[in-house]
């Protein structure tokens, strides 16, 4: 559920297929973002999901699976 | 489409925040009936700040934000940090669909990364440069980009003239405007890796009227409409432009007034200087655009006095009614379905 919802935000803001979107995937080496992508990616999960991830949390997001785990975290 | 363009405003950023901004606010709904502002800062100061002008009070609407971004804050940090600041409540109007668009005077960080994460980027474009109007001897030419992203990539590059070329065409009224890259000589094969690369790829694109490689002395010459470059190389030749303006006038003025017969001398001069100045003035030209967003997001100058305030304002009516953002749309599309096929 949450990680299919965040396929779409990755998707659309990186431009890429929903497809190379996998739970190992890296956001930096596999799809090529950079540090506002990455941003861009943490805005829009707060305002999908309505939470709030710390700052801190959020340095330490490198793979997708990374990202389910903060909002599954979050959300609980 | 409403005749009304809505005009968030930032009233808390810049230098001379808020005395000038309000000032310019003013100036703006004075000359023109077809705009709205959307003031956002501190309510309270910003009443007392309006209360000392006659203007049409139905075209200035103060929508209060408490909180301030500074220049020197991380612009992630502040803009994640600082959501009540006029800066995040005046993008996340333009992202609602409740401003047109946007200025600011403000950080430069910030306004760009909010730019790209609250008010988005168009679908394709990969992105949005900086790009002012600069004086020339020809008239003006759109330095793109000036100070978005370092590091660009090629296919970051073409992006960036066909959008200048867009502006140039629409905003400017200059037919097929011509485009040049910059670099360290004429020759194609000169440049380093990004140039190289970027030039065979401006050549093969047949919306765009590419001229070749440009010196940086050629410039100011007006050597081409829209010169392209990445942020690092932009910034450098902007506040050179600046510094080199400003010290030559210094200098002039100094030997202007070295000898009595030069002081006279200046005196005949004067008329026809000022004019000449005012066509080199950056101020008549507005702020710059962050081309490729979800609606417009103009910076301008941190020392921004109200005459570049509200020649901003007005920039943004062109910007709406020549529908900018929906011929970059329709250019970046192409360009996607053209790499699909």
């Amino acid at each position: 559920m949450e990680f299919e919802k965040l396929q779409d935000i990755i998707a659309d803001v990186l431009n890429v297929q929903k497809e190379e979107i996998k739970p190992e995937t890296t956001f930096v080496d596999d799809l090529g973002a950079d540090s506002l992508d990455i941003f861009q990616i943490i805005m829009g999960i707060e305002e999908e999901f309505d939470i709030e991830i710390d700052n801190d949390e959020a340095e330490k997001i490198v793979t997708v699976q990374d990202a389910v785990d903060q909002i599954k975290k979050a959300v609980e | 489409m409403s005749d009304v363009t809505r005009v968030a405003l930032d009233a808390m950023g810049g230098d001379n925040a808020p005395g000038e901004i309000v000032k310019g606010a003013v100036e703006a709904v004075q000359k023109r009936s077809d705009i709205k502002i959307l003031l956002t800062g501190r309510e309270d100061v910003l009443k007392k700040e309006l209360a000392g002008y006659t203007y049409p009070s139905e075209q200035i609407e103060i929508v209060n934000a408490s909180e301030v971004i500074e220049t020197a804050e991380p612009p992630v940090k502040a803009i994640r940090g600082k959501k009540d600041s006029s800066i995040v409540v005046a993008m996340k109007m333009v992202k609602k669909g409740e401003a047109d668009a946007f200025v600011s005077a403000g950080s430069t960080g910030a306004v760009l990364v909010g730019g790209q994460v609250l008010v988005g980027r168009i679908k394709g474009v990969e992105r949005p440069p900086l790009a002012p109007l600069f004086p020339t001897l020809k008239g003006v030419s759109l330095l793109i980009d000036c100070g978005a992203n370092v590091d660009a990539r090629p296919s970051h590059l073409v992006q960036f003239a066909k959008m200048g070329s867009i502006y140039m065409e629409s905003v400017m009224g200059i037919k097929n405007p011509t485009v040049g890259i910059v670099n360290i000589g004429a020759e194609e094969e000169k440049g380093n890796a990004l140039v190289k690369e970027t030039f065979p790829l401006l050549k093969a694109c047949d919306d765009i009227n590419f001229i070749g490689s440009v010196e940086a002395r050629d410039i100011p010459y007006g050597a081409a409409d829209v010169i392209v470059c990445e942020a690092f190389v932009g910034n450098v030749i902007l506040k050179l432009y600046e510094g080199v303006g400003g010290a030559l006038i210094k200098k002039i003025k100094g030997g202007m007034m070295s000898s009595l017969r030069s002081k006279i001398g200046a005196l005949l001069v004067k008329p026809a200087l000022k004019q000449t100045l005012k066509d080199f003035d950056l101020s008549e030209h507005g702020g710059a655009p962050l081309l490729g967003l979800n609606g417009l997001v103009v910076k301008t100058h941190g020392s921004s006095t109200s005459k570049e305030i509200c020649n901003s304002i007005i920039q943004c009516v062109t910007f709406r009614e020549q529908k900018i953002n929906e011929k970059i749309k329709t250019v970046i599309q192409q360009e996607t379905q053209e790499n699909f096929e």
